[in-house]
């Protein structure tokens, strides 16, 4: 029988006594992540240093079997990194750079690596790690790894399932194992991928390999903007249709516009505008001009008041970050923001704003549009009072509606935020029993105890799911 | 060949004489050692379903051949049933506009690139063999071609898929959409795994727009190490975004008649500007010349038929290595050679008519280089020489077992202990 300061302190001999919090008051920010609304009290949670603490505490954890949550920044918007009276494992001082190489193209880091560092790293050599989250000034690698997260750039240049080519895990169970193949083609069945995505239920990630993708030779950034969703979403439908592969295709509406040209992130964004695309286009110098030619075209047709191209790098960044920085900006908007995430096929962009737009008015809630249009992704962002019942509780069910219109128009419950806590309700609305359970075996492979970020993901009547952790009797 | 119709399953019992008649790389050397078996025809989802459940009762493993166009690939695999996907073909869902594609897995690789054409966009799937094989075994084979290199393998262009478990169990990963983040990822597993976990029945792909211009260049190679090296480095730094950039050996560009020496090609498409533009910068590295778009064709289906057929990869800064070894192999195996330039990947085409591959071969085939190998064909003769399994860890075994439990989808293909 281990109780919980016995196990805090078996763990503090590892990464020593500041590496582990054990108080409620020191515990308060690990209560939540990027998703408002839930609170979920971690019974303590412990920081390795280095990578060998790190096999060490889930070595100790493995041998108590003590149920745990991983946890890299806590940027997360699906509630992944909550931690129900379970162990928190903080990834986030795990940040050294191993290797870069620039002939390889490929960098070697640790987990809790944020991601705008490596890009950082690789610009002397002329090179970025693709993958480009709204959150990457803060987000990890180790994290994007987990959710398999996406970014805007992930248009042209995928996801991060696309961009690692190795990782250095340990399971569960305390075993280390090497996934994929840094230095060759990969063979046999494809865990890499497996676990990419696995959202922390497979284990943790010591030692990433990814793909650095070269700095384009030419940018060009277009604005176009509209006086209605509806044009923006035919504009985008368009260019998708044309075949022109656009390095980023964003939409904001007019409800985002205004809120970040209101904020300190003004990027001089049209306020009377009722939609933005933010188009990118890159690659080589030759023929890019042909096809922003092309774009703006399209864009016209579809009823643009006007498009711009930035003229220089300063007018670029700017334009990025007011859609970077729209979900700070809507702070100003109301207390709380959920950040919704899904994904439609492209042609129904206009119908699917258009029922969006009904649902937000028929329950009397406010939704901002702040989206990756270019590949479907959705972001209908729901500024609310989470201290308002009635408010949360019509907020709650106009998510449960939009969810069930974009799965309806072909669509998928998240495109690259994860499903964590928040959308394992859903889950049934896209996959048969048959498919969760076989989601359930792949999980009891690498973790048959399901002792990593329990309860995540897949529904506790498919996984018959962890009730309690089994073998812990560490409950006080 | 006798055929009958039961449940809705036709049954065709092929005699060794004419096994697998079908395609270009059809099972015909082995064909007289072939023990007689009986093929499966499921026509839906339904019927795979019910074959896989009677293996399950009767505890016979399956074979699955597609469309029997490549059926020399991979291990022995011990069963008399096949299950042939020619009856579960069709496009399920296409809106041109959505760049997305859903297709049962039997439908021909000719047959998506027909309907793709026509709204000016394709499939940028072209694996070895040409276009007769099936959507389904390209996935579960993760067959890439030359323009992986641009445009990404099945692992990046497959964006769901619907499969019969070993277990009976009909599954779904992914969706239709290009992004999905929803539940564990069963798509990446099923791409590549050779049918050992399921049964594809279904997979939705993503498209691309068909290029506005494309063209190929073809410039000679050094043949020795060193300036190889220097080749390869200003090819890598040069400012083309070709589709792919394949380095073949002299026999195989004399086969192509694209001459007496080894030759690079390179694959450029885009506009006319940026076409225009790459020409222009590979013409800088040395003599290049035009030739036609058709040599890519000629590529994919220039493998003799139950050749060896060996992929050999290795870090980039190792190319030039790599490439001279595939070349020796290759002088004493009698066969040819190509490689992808920025993968750094060797394929090495060694045919079974020139006898057992010498001594010196072998040790090249096995390795004790630090490059990694793929045995994609591989004659009888040679499985017990050189077969290393590719999944015998423990996470594979579990994924085995929890997908196949009773090891009845191509035991043994992927080298493993049959059961």
């Amino acid at each position: 029988m281990t109780h919980a300061p016995e196990l805090a302190d078996r763990l503090a001999e590892v990464v020593g006594p500041r590496g582990v919090l054990r108080r409620p008051a020191e515990l308060v920010v690990y209560r939540s992540d990027g998703l408002p609304g839930y609170s979920k009290h971690p019974r303590l949670a412990v920081f390795p240093r280095t990578r060998d603490e790190l096999i060490s505490v889930v070595r100790l954890l493995a041998e108590q079997g003590v149920p745990f949550v991983p946890r890299g920044a806590g940027t997360g918007l699906s509630g992944g990194a909550l931690a129900d009276d379970v162990v928190l494992v903080g990834l986030n001082r795990l940040t050294r750079i191993l290797s870069i190489d620039p002939v390889e193209r490929l960098a070697v880091v640790e987990p809790g690596v944020v991601n705008v560092a490596l890009t950082r790293a690789a610009t002397p050599y002329g090179l970025h790690y693709a993958p480009d989250p709204s959150s990457q000034a803060a987000c990890t690698i180790g994290g994007n790894v987990a959710e398999n997260a996406g970014g805007p750039h992930c248009l042209k240049y995928g996801v991060t399932l696309n961009h690692v080519r190795a990782v250095t895990a340990i399971l569960p169970n305390g075993e280390i194992v090497r996934l994929g193949n840094a230095e060759g083609e990969a063979d046999g069945y494809d865990l890499l991928g497996a676990f990419i995505g696995s959202e922390g239920c497979f284990g943790i990630a010591l030692e990433i390999t990814v793909r650095l993708s070269p700095n384009p030779q030419a940018i060009r950034t277009l604005l176009a903007d509209f006086t209605s969703v509806d044009a923006a979403a035919r504009a985008t439908s368009e260019i998708i249709a044309s075949g022109i592969v656009p390095a980023a295709l964003e939409m904001m509406d007019g409800a985002t516009i205004r809120a970040v040209e209101a904020s300190i992130y003004a990027a001089g964004y049209p306020v009377d505008a009722e939609a933005i695309l933010l188009i990118e286009l890159d690659g080589l110098e030759a023929g890019l001009e042909a096809d922003v030619a092309r774009i703006e075209a399209m864009c016209a047709t579809a009823g643009a008041r006007t498009v711009r191209v930035a003229r220089d790098d300063a007018e670029r960044a700017r334009l990025w970050q007011g859609r970077k920085k729209a979900f700070g900006a809507m702070g100003r908007v109301s207390s709380h923001l959920v950040v919704q995430d899904a994904v439609i096929p492209r042609t129904r962009l206009p119908d699917v704003l258009a029922t969006i737009h009904e649902i937000a008015q028929r329950q009397r809630i406010t939704v901002c549009n702040v989206f990756h249009a270019g590949d479907g992704n959705l972001h209908p962002n729901i500024g609310y009072d989470a201290n308002d019942p009635d408010e949360q509780a019509r907020v709650q069910a106009a998510m449960r509606e939009i969810m069930a219109a974009c799965v309806a128009a072909g669509g998928t419950i998240t495109g690259e935020h994860g499903i964590g806590l928040d959308k394992i309700e859903y889950m049934n609305l896209i996959f048969s029993d048959e498919s969760l359970a076989a989601m359930c075996r792949l999980r009891d492979v690498f973790d048959p105890e399901r002792r990593a970020n329990p309860g995540k993901v897949v529904p506790v009547h498919s996984c018959r799911e962890w009730h309690g952790a089994p073998r812990a009797a560490w409950s006080a | 060949m006798a055929r009958r119709t039961e449940g809705g399953v036709e049954r065709v019992t092929a005699s060794p004489a004419n096994a697998g008649s079908r395609g270009a790389f059809a099972e015909t050397a082995g064909a007289s050692a072939m023990p007689s078996h009986t093929t499966l025809r499921p026509t839906s989802v339904a019927e795979a379903r019910e074959i896989v459940r009677d293996a399950m009762t009767h505890n016979t493993p399956l074979r699955i051949v597609g469309r029997g166009t490549w059926l020399g690939a991979g291990r022995p695999v011990g069963a008399t049933r096949h299950v042939s996907l020619e009856g579960l073909t069709g496009i399920v869902d296409y809106t041109p506009g959505d760049l997305t594609l859903t297709a049962r897995a039997g439908t021909t690789l000719a047959d998506i690139a027909r309907a793709t054409a026509v709204h000016g966009q394709w499939l940028a799937l072209v694996p070895w063999g040409g276009d007769a094989g099936s959507l389904g075994a390209t996935v579960a084979t993760a067959t890439a071609g030359p323009v992986g290199d641009g445009l990404g393998s099945p692992r990046d262009v497959v964006i769901g898929l619907e499969a019969v478990a070993g277990s009976g169990e009909v599954v779904r990963g992914g969706g239709r959409v290009v992004k999905n983040v929803a539940g564990f990822d069963l798509t990446r597993l099923m791409v590549g795994a050779w049918g050992t976990l399921g049964i594809l029945t279904e997979i939705s792909v993503r498209l691309r727009g068909l290029p506005e211009c494309e063209t190929t260049l073809a410039f000679p190679v050094p043949n020795a190490s060193a300036p190889l090296a220097g080749f390869v480095t200003r090819l890598r730094s040069a400012a083309i975004a070709p589709l792919a950039l394949e380095i073949l050996s002299a026999r195989l560009s004399a086969q192509l008649g694209l001459g007496e020496s080894g030759v690079v090609i390179a694959r450029l498409a885009g506009n006319a500007d940026a076409v225009a533009a790459q020409r222009d910068a590979l013409a800088a590295l040395g003599d290049v010349a035009e030739v036609t778009g058709d040599v890519w064709t000629a590529l994919r289906t220039a493998d003799p038929t139950d050749a060896t057929v060996v992929r050999f990869s290795s870090q980039v800064a190792r190319f030039p290595e790599l490439w001279l070894a595939a070349e020796r192999l290759v002088a004493a195996g009698g066969g040819h050679a190509h490689a992808s330039v920025l993968r750094s990947s060797a394929r090495v085409v060694l045919p079974h008519n020139a006898g057992a591959p010498s001594e010196a071969a072998l040790e090249l085939l096995r390795g004790g280089s630090r490059d990694t190998r793929i045995f994609e064909r591989l004659p009888t003769t040679l499985w017990p020489v050189l077969a290393p399994s590719r999944v015998t860890d423990r996470l594979s075994q579990g994924i085995r077992n929890a997908f196949d439990p009773h090891r009845l989808l191509n035991p043994g293909i992927l080298g493993e202990t049959q059961a």
